[in-house]
């Protein structure tokens, strides 16, 4: 015994980690073969008369999963974009042009202690960063990214939308609330104003949207857009959409609107309490906030996934490996070999100073460059949902941009301002657009 | 649980356990106990609805170590307290046990930011108990350095103004300004901060090819790098409105306050010490004195914008008729002043800063009194805060632009 509690002892950290981890891993492994080797044609069965149950699975996993890259890219384009705005350089130490500090600081955050002050009211207090990451992940889910790639296709998806997005400022009045600290509790008080005053409008411009589509499925509303980018209901809602983007940036708590974390007043208004991890909920949710917000601009009124023209030559691309044979071989291991090869002779040629094999390097990094792009290349013009995905993500981060630039630029404006605006301007905004877009559709089309 | 009061030792002020008459909660600031005037019972009782709430001493927009306790109703701003005194290190009485050379450097951080202006009326009145005569040259260079120090003291203002209006690139922008005119003072005087360059009877040193270059290659493009930093800000509709008849102040008010310098200048009041009491140089330099006549927070913003215009004027003309000869009066090792007593005053960036120096005829001061414009703009708070928002509350005070480490001294 006292032999294994000092060999114990000896043991680092990670060691200590491992040999409490590797035996859990093992047992489960063990545990799940035995399961499916016992069950698996019980859960199979079940799996295939419950497809909806799979599907919603890998959705909610896959949305989950993409959530954290996302908000990294969009830190970083955020520490990048502003610092470039401010004449300075930005980050640059970690990773290609400090590509990876997003990510150290989500390590650096999950590090931290888990601390809660005196006083807060803990159950609260741990519930309202989950509440409001959970309520942005999940509108997510409702997003047509491409042709087929959206995690469901609700009739209401649009709804659905508002509703879990009204769901954030709940979990920032809880944490206003619970954090025990006036800052926190006045930064709480302006995001509940702030964000039902903003709801108001934000529906409301989308109505018109909704005559014209005769849908609330996001899925159909892009696919009403497709054709030229004259199609798209930007331009047979201009009005709607201004009020949407401008709705949306009160809605995601972004400068001019960023009152409820207004660093200058109430210090980080309702984060103000919060560290570690439960900090990282908020920040990462901020910025998958951010671009949903965009996602949503661009499915509703910048045409969703499709192109702003039709791909003038489309290919039906139905590639059987099998049936190349002999010309398999020889497109994988000759072909490499040689275009390695042919790509490398110029580097070699050119100087008498660069070596064989630094020659032969920048070939294969040429070569891989080539293949890469030509497989993008046949993806894009073979398969709908790339060249959806790729247009639906180019179109959102133009709009992620567009937010980032705003932070840069823009001070914030004062809460009576706020309220103001949204009752006097963007209010009756909404109920002109709602008006004239519902008479322009009684005489254009009458029933 | 038991209450562990006892065991942890004694009860700090920000324990929730604290034993007081009135329970109060964890996050009021506690009152001075019991209170000391009539107005301090009145400021500490709260009405329904009411709350305190603490601006300070750390917080992102108070500028230093000020501390404000808000009454708020909800977001309105009821009444409030400035407490001072978190920077307080006792410069007046420092400067009492130095002799008058020595007296100079602890003038210096009294106002980080605009050092050069500090040290001016206190060797100015050294020079007075004297009888000193400062050769031209010395009171050219002096001239062209501080008036650089006051566009860099103006730069950083813009910068800071926007900050607490929750901008985030103006104050990078200002900075831009602001560094360079630093760098080019830290080559003249070795310091990039804290410059100690006035020496009684003149400077510490003539003026330096690395300064000269260095100020040529700003000067250039000083005039349209202002002008382009400042389109971000003048031309921001939401700036504008959120400035405009924000804490206006008439200028009877301003007096009876005892502002001076930009601030009393937005209210109407073409009051400038140069001109006023003409000292140095500056009867020989053409400079205009711009004025606002609207008293508010974009006056106060504007007529600082109007200033640096009018200071790179100066430094043109002090460039272009700048005389030969030494820099520094030929004075003895000791200074010892004949008994009396003598007054400067200059006109800073922030106003008037003075000096009022008693000697004893040893080789130290026996009083030296140093008058500071940050603690006088800064009790006009009481009357410009109050039934505003706390968003607004902070662009007040930013527009007044104090530096807690002259209103703390």
């Amino acid at each position: 015994m006292t032999a294994m509690t000092r060999t114990w002892g000896r043991l680092t950290l990670a060691g200590k980690v491992i040999f409490t981890v590797l035996p859990i891993l093992a047992v489960l492994t063990v545990g799940l073969i035995v399961v499916i080797v016992l069950f698996g044609g019980g859960i199979l069965d079940f799996l295939a008369t419950n497809l909806w149950l799979v599907r919603f699975v890998v959705a909610a996993t896959a949305v989950l999963l993409m959530s954290v890259p996302t908000a990294f890219l969009i830190i970083y384009m955020e520490m990048k974009v502003i610092a470039l705005m401010n004449l300075r350089i930005g980050p640059d130490r970690v990773g290609p042009f400090g590509s990876l500090l997003s990510v150290v600081h989500g390590l650096k955050v999950l590090m931290k202690e888990d601390f809660s002050p005196t006083g807060v009211d803990r159950i609260v207090f741990t519930l309202a960063p989950i509440v409001v990451f959970m309520s942005t992940v999940m509108a997510l889910l409702v997003i047509p990214f491409a042709p087929g790639l959206f995690g469901q296709d609700f009739n209401i998806g649009l709804l659905y939308f508002f509703a879990i997005g009204g769901m954030t400022v709940v979990g920032l009045l809880m944490a206003g609330w619970s954090s025990f600290n006036k800052y926190s509790l006045l930064g709480g008080l302006r995001s509940a104003a702030q964000v039902i005053s903003y709801e108001i409008p934000l529906t409301l411009s989308v109505v018109g949207l909704l005559l014209l589509a005769g849908t609330m499925s996001l899925n159909q509303i892009s696919l009403n857009q497709a054709g030229w980018f004259s199609d798209w209901y930007v331009f047979k809602q201009p009005l709607g959409a201004l009020i949407f983007f401008i709705a949306a940036t009160a809605e995601a708590n972004r400068t001019p609107f960023d009152l409820t974390e207004a660093d200058s007043e109430i210090v980080a208004g309702f984060a103000t309490e919060y560290s570690g991890m439960r900090f990282g909920f908020f920040f990462f949710a901020e910025y998958v906030n951010v671009f949903v917000i965009s996602a949503l601009i661009v499915t509703l009124f910048f045409g969703g996934w499709n192109a702003p023209f039709p791909w003038p030559w489309p290919v039906a691309l139905n590639l059987d490996p099998g049936s190349l044979g002999i010309g398999l071989l020889i497109l994988v291991a000759i072909v490499p070999v040689i275009g390695t090869l042919i790509l490398a002779a110029p580097f070699w040629l050119a100087s008498s100073r660069v070596k064989g094999w630094q020659a032969l390097v920048m070939g294969f990094i040429l070569f891989n460059l080539v293949v890469v792009t030509a497989i993008f290349g046949i993806a894009y013009v073979g398969l709908d949902w790339v060249a959806g995905l790729l247009w639906f993500l180019g179109k959102t981060y133009v709009f992620v941009f567009t937010f980032v630039w705003m932070r840069g630029t823009l001070p914030r404006v004062r809460i009576d301002q706020l309220m103001g605006f949204a009752w006097k301007w963007l209010l009756p905004a909404s109920l002109l657009n709602l008006f004239v877009t519902a008479a322009a559709i009684a005489i254009v089309n009458p029933r | 649980m038991t209450a562990p009061t006892g065991t942890r030792g004694r009860a700090s002020s920000d324990d929730p356990r604290v034993m007081l008459d009135e329970q109060i909660g964890v996050f009021e600031p506690i009152p001075p106990y019991p209170p000391r005037t009539e107005r301090e019972a009145e400021f500490y009782t709260l009405r329904d609805g009411e709350m305190f709430i603490n601006i300070g001493p750390q917080h992102p927009s108070t500028h230093g170590v000020l501390r404000i306790v808000l009454k708020i109703d909800g977001e309105n701003v009821v009444d409030l307290d400035p407490v001072l005194g978190y920077l307080h290190r006792g410069v007046e009485k420092l400067c009492e046990n130095a002799d008058y050379h020595q007296a100079i450097c602890y003038l210096d951080p009294l106002e980080y930011v605009s050092s050069l202006f500090c040290e001016w009326p206190g060797v100015m009145a050294f020079e007075k108990l004297l009888d000193v005569e400062v050769p031209r040259r010395a009171e050219y260079i002096r001239v062209l350095s501080s008036e650089l120090n006051r566009v860099a003291s103006h730069a950083l203002f813009m910068g800071w103004m926007a900050l607490d209006l929750g901008g985030l690139t103006p104050i990078l922008w200002s900075f831009i300004e602001r560094d360079e005119i630093v760098e080019m003072l830290a080559a003249l005087t070795g310091q990039r901060m804290l410059f100690n360059y006035f020496r009684i009877g003149g400077v510490n040193g003539d003026l330096n090819h690395e300064f000269l270059s260095r100020l040529g290659d700003w000067m250039g493009r000083a005039t349209a790098q202002i002008e382009s930093n400042t389109a971000l800000l003048n031309e921001n509709e939401i700036f504008v409105r959120r400035m405009r008849g924000l804490g206006t102040m008439d200028s009877e008010t301003a007096l009876r306050m005892c502002m001076s310098g930009p601030n009393l200048r937005a209210t109407g009041v073409p009051f400038d010490l140069r001109r006023a009491h003409p000292y140095s140089v500056f009867p020989e330099l053409e400079f205009d004195i711009p004025t606002r006549t609207e008293g508010d927070c974009l006056a106060r913003y504007l007529v600082r914008l109007d200033e640096i215009k009018q200071s790179l004027r100066i430094i043109d003309q002090c460039l272009n008729e700048m005389p030969d000869g030494p820099v520094m009066a030929k004075l003895p090792r000791l200074l010892r002043p004949r008994p009396g007593r003598a007054y400067a005053g200059i006109e800073g960036p922030r106003g008037q800063y003075a000096a009022y120096v008693v000697s004893d005829g040893t080789d130290q001061p026996f009083r030296m009194r140093i008058h500071d414009p940050s603690y006088l703009h800064l009790q006009s708070v009481g009357l410009l805060m109050p039934g505003h928002l706390i968003a607004d509350a902070m662009a007040v005070m930013a527009s007044l632009d104090p530096i807690m480490g002259g209103v703390d001294k």
